[in-house]
């Protein structure tokens, strides 16, 4: 297993307004080398909570987070993170966000930079390029830190349909070409169905997972293909089911770390 | 790049439009918005002393008394850039003496400023009670430092500096504090996962983030620092200095100086913070690939 959380519950408490959510409520979740295993659910449901337990961004409240069965204490460029928001640095050109991170050579920034088509970029700004050129320059950076696992949340959720397709296409191409370990978020069922091969789907109130499918279809893969119609249709019921139905959170607290 | 030939602005639209292309350069017109800027400025003046003139006569009509005329002042003004005698200087020893108390102080309130800005910046713990006494340091007027000058350090130039000094100060310290802690926390993340030590999360992030906003506070902290010049200048004890000069005519009652150093105040002021300032922002806004937001 190359990553883990075990009955992770995860709470935030707001001690000004007396105010507490429990974005997590004892999750298990195990990520094997090599997977691609894409997190859907309806926004606000924990993936992307899920995802920076992961990335060492937070710390369980209940439960373990675990890599390489080490516990999770740190951010490390052995995890690699893809976010959903513009997150190169401005001041930098494009090469330089690439080999920023303590492993980015040169040589490595360039090869991931021509990977995703934009070698001829390496001096550009960021705000030269378009998003989905800001987002390929994202993933050159988490692939440049050579990390064992990428971790994508909602890494094309700003932008257009087309445009997304093209990228999602880009990083299977990436998966099989580097052999990395991909969780993918998004609350998009045909984009986790076209790229994963698995899915987990989360839901709110508390965030918790609900159910999951393993894909061995290959790809590209036809969303139109009666096998990809079947399971869509299961997931979006899985949705709808775990949208109404709340059962009662079942999680006794030993202690609750207090954050703003 | 290209080097085709770039057109008159309406050429270039209509040339875009015929051949359906969304982008288009033309060459750009810097001179004609200089001399808009000019002629904006000019106005801005000119209604200023329009009004100027009209209360200086209401104030010589309804109380008999003595006021400055735009007229009088400028002829005092001419005097003065002819080199004469202010209290025993020329103009340009006054002005002289008051950039080099305002330098001195300005150049001590920067380096203290970016040193507690920065400390606080980056100590969340220590943040919040770190500011408080900025925060009463800000709040005191700069005529309210001349009792406390003068107790701490007596008649002079120190006490002028420190004046200086402690106004400019606070904008310094919590613009650069501020500035640090408004990073936006992703860029933090972007630096914890790439490996990378606390300096480089320092320089290479959170300083550049902060950049603007550290200028903003030096620029306010300036223009504090030029504005008490005159108070400042109440405790110096001698009578050379802008700020020295207005203080004193209130003895000499030679209300044409006073207006002229006034005058030489607001110029100085202004070129600084609307020249020199606007330069520096624009070119680091360009520097820090902020020149186009999204
Ligand atoms: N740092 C935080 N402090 C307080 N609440 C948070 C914080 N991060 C996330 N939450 C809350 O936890 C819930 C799950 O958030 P998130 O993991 O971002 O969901 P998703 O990514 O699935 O949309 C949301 O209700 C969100 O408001
Ligand atoms: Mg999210």
């Amino acid at each position: 297993m190359l990553a883990t959380l075990r009955g992770v519950s995860k709470v935030f408490t707001n001690p000004r307004t007396g105010k507490g959510l429990v974005a997590l409520n004892d999750v298990t979740l195990e990520v094997e080398r090599g997977e691609f295993l894409c997190l859907i659910g309806p926004s606000g449901c924990g993936k992307s909570t899920t995802l920076n337990l992961l990335a060492g961004f937070e710390f369980p409240t209940v439960g373990e987070a675990a890599f390489k069965e080490a516990p999770i204490k740190a951010p490390s460029p052995e995890r690699g993170v893809v976010f959903q928001e513009p997150s190169l640095f401005p001041w930098m050109t494009v090469l330089q966000n690439v080999t920023f991170s303590l492993r980015g050579t040169e040589d490595r920034a360039m090869r991931y930079l021509e990977m995703v088509g934009l070698s001829d970029f390496a001096q550009a700004r960021p705000n030269e390029l378009s998003g989905g050129m800001k987002q390929r320059v994202a993933i050159a950076r988490a692939l440049a830190m050579d990390p064992d696992i990428l971790l994508m949340d909602e890494p094309f959720g700003s932008l257009d349909e087309q445009t997304r397709r093209k990228l999602d296409n880009e990083v299977l191409d990436l998966w099989k070409k580097e052999g990395k370990t991909v969780v993918f978020v998004t609350h998009s069922i045909d984009e986790a169905l076209i790229l994963g091969t698995r899915v987990v789907l989360m839901s709110a109130s508390p965030g918790r997972i609900n159910k999951e499918w393993k894909i061995d279809a290959p790809w590209p893969r036809d969303p139109s293909s009666p096998r990809m119609v079947k399971l869509k249709e299961e997931m979006i019921r899985g949705l709808q089911v775990c949208s109404c139905a709340k059962s009662a959170p079942q999680v006794s607290f030993i202690n609750v770390d207090l954050e703003v | 790049m290209k080097t085709e030939r770039r057109f008159e602005r309406g050429d270039a639209v209509s040339k875009a439009l015929k051949e359906g292309s969304s982008h288009f350069t033309f060459v750009p017109e810097k001179r004609r918005l200089l001399l808009k800027d000019l002629l904006n400025v000019t106005l801005g003046v000119l209604f200023v002393i329009a009004a100027w003139w009209v209360i200086a006569e209401m104030i010589i009509y309804t109380k008999g008394a003595l006021f400055p005329t735009p007229p009088e002042t400028f002829d005092a003004f001419k005097n003065a850039l002819y080199g004469a005698n202010i209290n025993g200087e020329t103009i340009f020893s006054h002005t002289g003496a008051s950039l080099y108390r305002w330098g001195l102080g300005y150049i001590i309130a920067l380096v203290l400023g970016l040193a507690i800005g920065l400390f606080f910046g980056t100590m969340p713990r220590l943040h919040e009670t770190g500011m408080v006494p900025v925060y009463i340091i800000q709040m005191i007027p700069g005529l309210a430092w001349v009792p406390i000058a003068m107790l701490i350090f007596g008649l002079g130039e120190t006490s002028t500096i420190f004046i200086i000094l402690v106004t400019a100060l606070p904008p310094i310290v919590i613009n650069t504090a501020g500035g640090i802690r408004e990073v936006p926390p992703i860029y933090t993340r972007v630096a914890q996962m790439s490996g990378r030590d606390r300096w480089a999360l320092f320089s290479k992030v959170l300083l550049p983030g902060a950049a603007l906003s550290i200028i903003n506070g030096m620029r306010v902290g300036l223009a504090n620092g030029w504005r008490v010049l005159i108070a400042a200048e109440m405790v110096v004890g001698v009578s050379v200095g802008l700020g020295a000069t207005i203080y004193s005519s209130r003895f000499s009652l030679d209300f044409y100086t006073a207006f002229v150093c006034i005058i030489v105040i607001c110029i100085i002021g202004l070129a600084i913070e609307k020249l020199l300032f606007v330069w520096l922002e624009n070119t680091l806004r360009n520097r820090l690939g902020l020149d186009r937001e999204d």
